[in-house]
């Protein structure tokens, strides 16, 4: 019967259990998965429809259990108890089942229509486990769908449970009637066996003496028995809400107990429900041995980035080659249609070396871009990524920073963007700012165009070689940075890492088809907007001066303003006008560095092998040797973020003071590095 | 005893936790609670390691595991009521 109302339904589960991943399934939003804990941290919404009746989706962080300590907990428990949610879709990683049913206890005690989506039942049956679908919902009293996020298996079934107990809506304790199946059970409580989750005598007796208190302070509120069981915990906000008298039988919180009682059941109905359990997790530990050693781990992990570096270079150059290829065919075509068509040589100028250089040359990266973040992708989705943060917990607590915030830190090599917001993760307010500061001087995917162009016409054979240290470098300074600062504001190591080392699994190819399509989207979505403008701004800049178009251009906007700075610029080996405007223009997106460079320089297709000798030959009549370049790719490497990281950083710390002083200190460091680089580099060479 | 100073592959049980309330109550609402039976998976470093309760495998930083007395588990099994 479809109903005019929208039905609203809430997902919730724990961290890591596919959520993201079913919600997408429904709504064809291509949100952020990720095989490790606290991705989303901000509830989504989305529209669906089943027989005509319209589902509002609501996708919550995922939480571990339904308390107000942390910031997830609080969003979530809270968005669920209001109004705005009339079903809540419990999403259970069924292959983790003892784990995720505290919180489905939680939740069916809270009173509102719960149904239990077993996600990942491909995986329980890789394993050769068996879950009893039937005894499952007879010891939980709600309806439990097993679906598969990842196959969209399931889908419309849970969506029929979902409207088919809509009706339920209400307050009231959720009543099933089990049938004698108590007797083994430790838990008694005959007048209560009408709910899933019953207490012992002590804790059930002082459950009813509240429910009566609570009684008498208001009688229509709803749910009296999950207040009681909040009171018994002596949980804040409820204990503001309902300032109700606990002497007598709450003077301390039964809390532990009540955790320890709901334990307990949980390992009754693993026991009953859960057919072969030993035969789980094998091959995690199997792999963990090696992935966690104590020696290995941390060479395992260098491996595995350069391996990822170097598929990105080899194989991304490979495919780069055509893209180049398709890129001149391009330009020469357009240049000649619109000689043909007798087009103002300005307007050909503008269209053929400002915007299809600058766009064009951007775009030829697009292979290299796109084996990166497949690679990030796959690493992200086996569940690897939370061991790196234990892998590196040792060594983060020698320099002042917890081993979480090198997941933050990974990310950087994507983008900063992401990764300056996947700090909230970190609890401390101190490390957090930490480590928003020296995210940025992770190596982005948007220097990579910056290394790849500069490293293959002055480095040769050694090209690889040279961005890998560029990767290192970046590493080694945010490192750096973090211990300096954790020295001067004598803040210790916590030593409290605490993170969910999640079950290795095959990735899924629609994950990783999302992940990095979203990228892909975002670069090409960059080249056709920041970088489309500001080639044509750099080429506005080229070829006008203060009086209009130059013929000259010695005479521009850009060589007087390159000019100006140059003495800033020289210590580093990098005082040449056209450099210091295409990196002012890198402010704007990293990338855009390349592409200045192109119209600057006026070479057209730069990252072809003609384009590249043409700019070797002008760079080197400049005086600018190999030293130069591998100065200046490591003040790119750690100057300014882009426009939408110091954006992004600025959302976070909330202070423009804070924003300002961050950058002032990468351009700081930038210079002294390249500084040091270069002199170095001089001396040696 | 402290988790820290456990041994490889040794089911303990957790006798009482000693860290801030905050803390404390993360680690209760995944199930780490006084009672509850702890397998090591991995000490050997130094800092921090990593342990299964619950069902779930955990990374745990040193004060942490430094903070969670535990006692050594006769069956190395949870007992069962």
């Amino acid at each position: 019967m479809p109903n005019s109302k929208t039905v609203n339904v809430g997902f919730i589960g724990n961290p890591n259990c596919g959520k993201t991943t079913l919600f997408n399934a429904y709504t064809g939003a291509n949100l952020k998965v990720a095989n490790w804990p606290g991705v989303t941290v901000e509830k989504k919404e989305g529209m669906t429809e089943y027989e005509g009746q319209k589902i509002k989706l609501t996708d919550l962080p995922g939480i571990y259990s339904l308390t107000s300590y942390t910031m997830e907990e609080t969003v979530s428990r809270e968005c669920i108890m209001s109004s705005d949610i009339d079903v809540i879709i419990d999403v259970a990683d069924a292959s983790s089942l003892e784990r995720n049913l505290y919180l489905t206890l939680q939740l069916i005690e809270l009173g509102k229509p719960v149904i239990l989506a077993l996600n990942m039942m491909d995986i329980v049956e890789e394993r050769g486990m068996e879950i009893d679908l039937h005894r499952l919902p007879e010891m939980l009293g709600i309806p439990c769908i097993p679906v598969s996020a990842r196959k969209k298996t399931g889908l419309s079934i849970l969506l029929h449970a979902v409207l088919h107990h809509e009706g339920l809506t209400g307050q009231d304790p959720l009543i099933h009637h089990h049938a004698e199946k108590e007797q083994q059970s430790s838990h008694r409580h005959n007048h209560h066996n009408e709910y899933a989750m019953v207490y012992d005598d002590m804790i059930e007796d002082k459950i009813d003496i509240l429910i009566d208190r609570l009684t008498a302070e208001n009688p229509d509120l709803p749910n009296k028995r999950w207040h009681a069981i909040k009171l018994l915990e002596h949980d804040e906000t409820v204990m503001k809400q309902h300032p109700v008298d606990l002497s007598g039988i709450a003077d301390r919180s039964y809390e532990k107990d009540i955790i320890n009682q709901k334990y307990d059941f949980i390992e009754e109905i693993i026991q009953e429900v859960l057919v072969n359990k030993d035969a789980k997790a094998a091959s995690t530990d199997r792999i963990d041995r090696y992935m966690t050693d104590k020696y290995l781990g941390l060479p395992i992990f260098l491996a595995i980035m350069a391996f990822v570096f170097f598929v990105t270079f080899t194989v991304g150059d490979w495919m780069k080659g055509y893209f180049e290829l398709g890129l001149v065919w391009f330009s020469d075509l357009v240049s000649g249609a619109l000689s043909s068509a007798g087009t103002n040589p300005l307007l050909q100028s503008l269209v053929v070396d400002g915007i299809i250089s600058g766009v064009g040359g951007i775009l030829t990266f697009l292979p290299n871009i796109f084996i990166l973040f497949l690679a990030l992708a796959f690493l992200e989705d086996s569940g690897y990524m939370s061991r790196v943060a234990y892998v590196m917990d040792d060594l983060m607590g020698h320099l002042g920073l917890s081993g979480r915030a090198f997941i933050p830190l990974l990310l950087g090599f994507g983008c900063s963007v992401p990764a300056v917001m996947a700090s909230r993760a970190l609890e401390h307010p101190k490390d957090r700012l930490k480590t928003i500061l020296v995210t940025p001087f992770m190596s982005c995917s948007a220097r990579l165009p910056i290394y790849v162009l500069f490293s293959s016409m002055f480095f040769g054979k050694y090209k690889m070689l040279v961005c890998y240290s560029l990767y290192l470098l970046g590493i080694v300074v945010a490192i750096a940075v973090s211990f300096i600062v954790s020295k001067l504001d004598g803040s210790k190591a916590e030593q409290t890492l605490l993170i969910e080392l999640p079950e290795y699994k095959s990735p899924n190819a629609h994950t990783i088809f999302i992940y990095v399509w979203e990228k892909v989207k975002d670069y090409l979505s960059k080249a056709g907007t920041v970088i489309f403008i500001a080639s044509i701004v750099m080429w506005g800049i080229m070829n006008l001066g203060p009086h209009g178009v130059v013929s000259d251009i010695s005479e521009s906007f850009g060589s007087i303003i390159g000019k100006a700075i140059e003495p800033v610029f020289a210590p580093v080996g990098l005082g040449y006008w056209q450099i210091i405007v295409a990196l002012i223009s890198g402010i704007a997106a990293k990338e855009v560095v390349v592409s200045s460079c192109s119209v600057l320089f006026g070479i057209a297709n730069i990252t072809t092998a003609a384009g590249m000798s043409s700019m070797v030959e002008v760079l080197g009549s400049m005086g600018f040797t190999a030293i130069n370049a591998y100065a200046l790719m490591v003040f790119c490497l750690l100057y300014v973020p882009c426009m939408a990281t110091m954006a992004t950083i600025h959302r976070e710390v909330g202070k423009m003071r804070i924003t300002i002083a961050f950058a002032a200190f990468q351009l700081v460091t930038a210079w002294v590095f390249a500084f040091l680089v270069y002199h170095i580099g001089l001396l040696l060479f | 005893m402290n988790l820290k100073m456990g041994k490889n592959r040794q089911t303990y049980t957790v006798k009482s936790i000693r860290l801030e309330l905050a803390l404390e109550r993360r680690l209760e609402a995944l199930g780490l609670t006084e009672g509850a039976p702890v397998t090591i998976l991995n000490n050997d470093k130094k800092g921090a390691m990593t342990v299964r309760f619950r069902g779930t495998r955990f990374a745990l930083g040193r004060r942490i595991a430094e903070h969670i007395d535990v006692e050594e588990n006769v069956s190395c099994q949870t007992p069962k009521q």
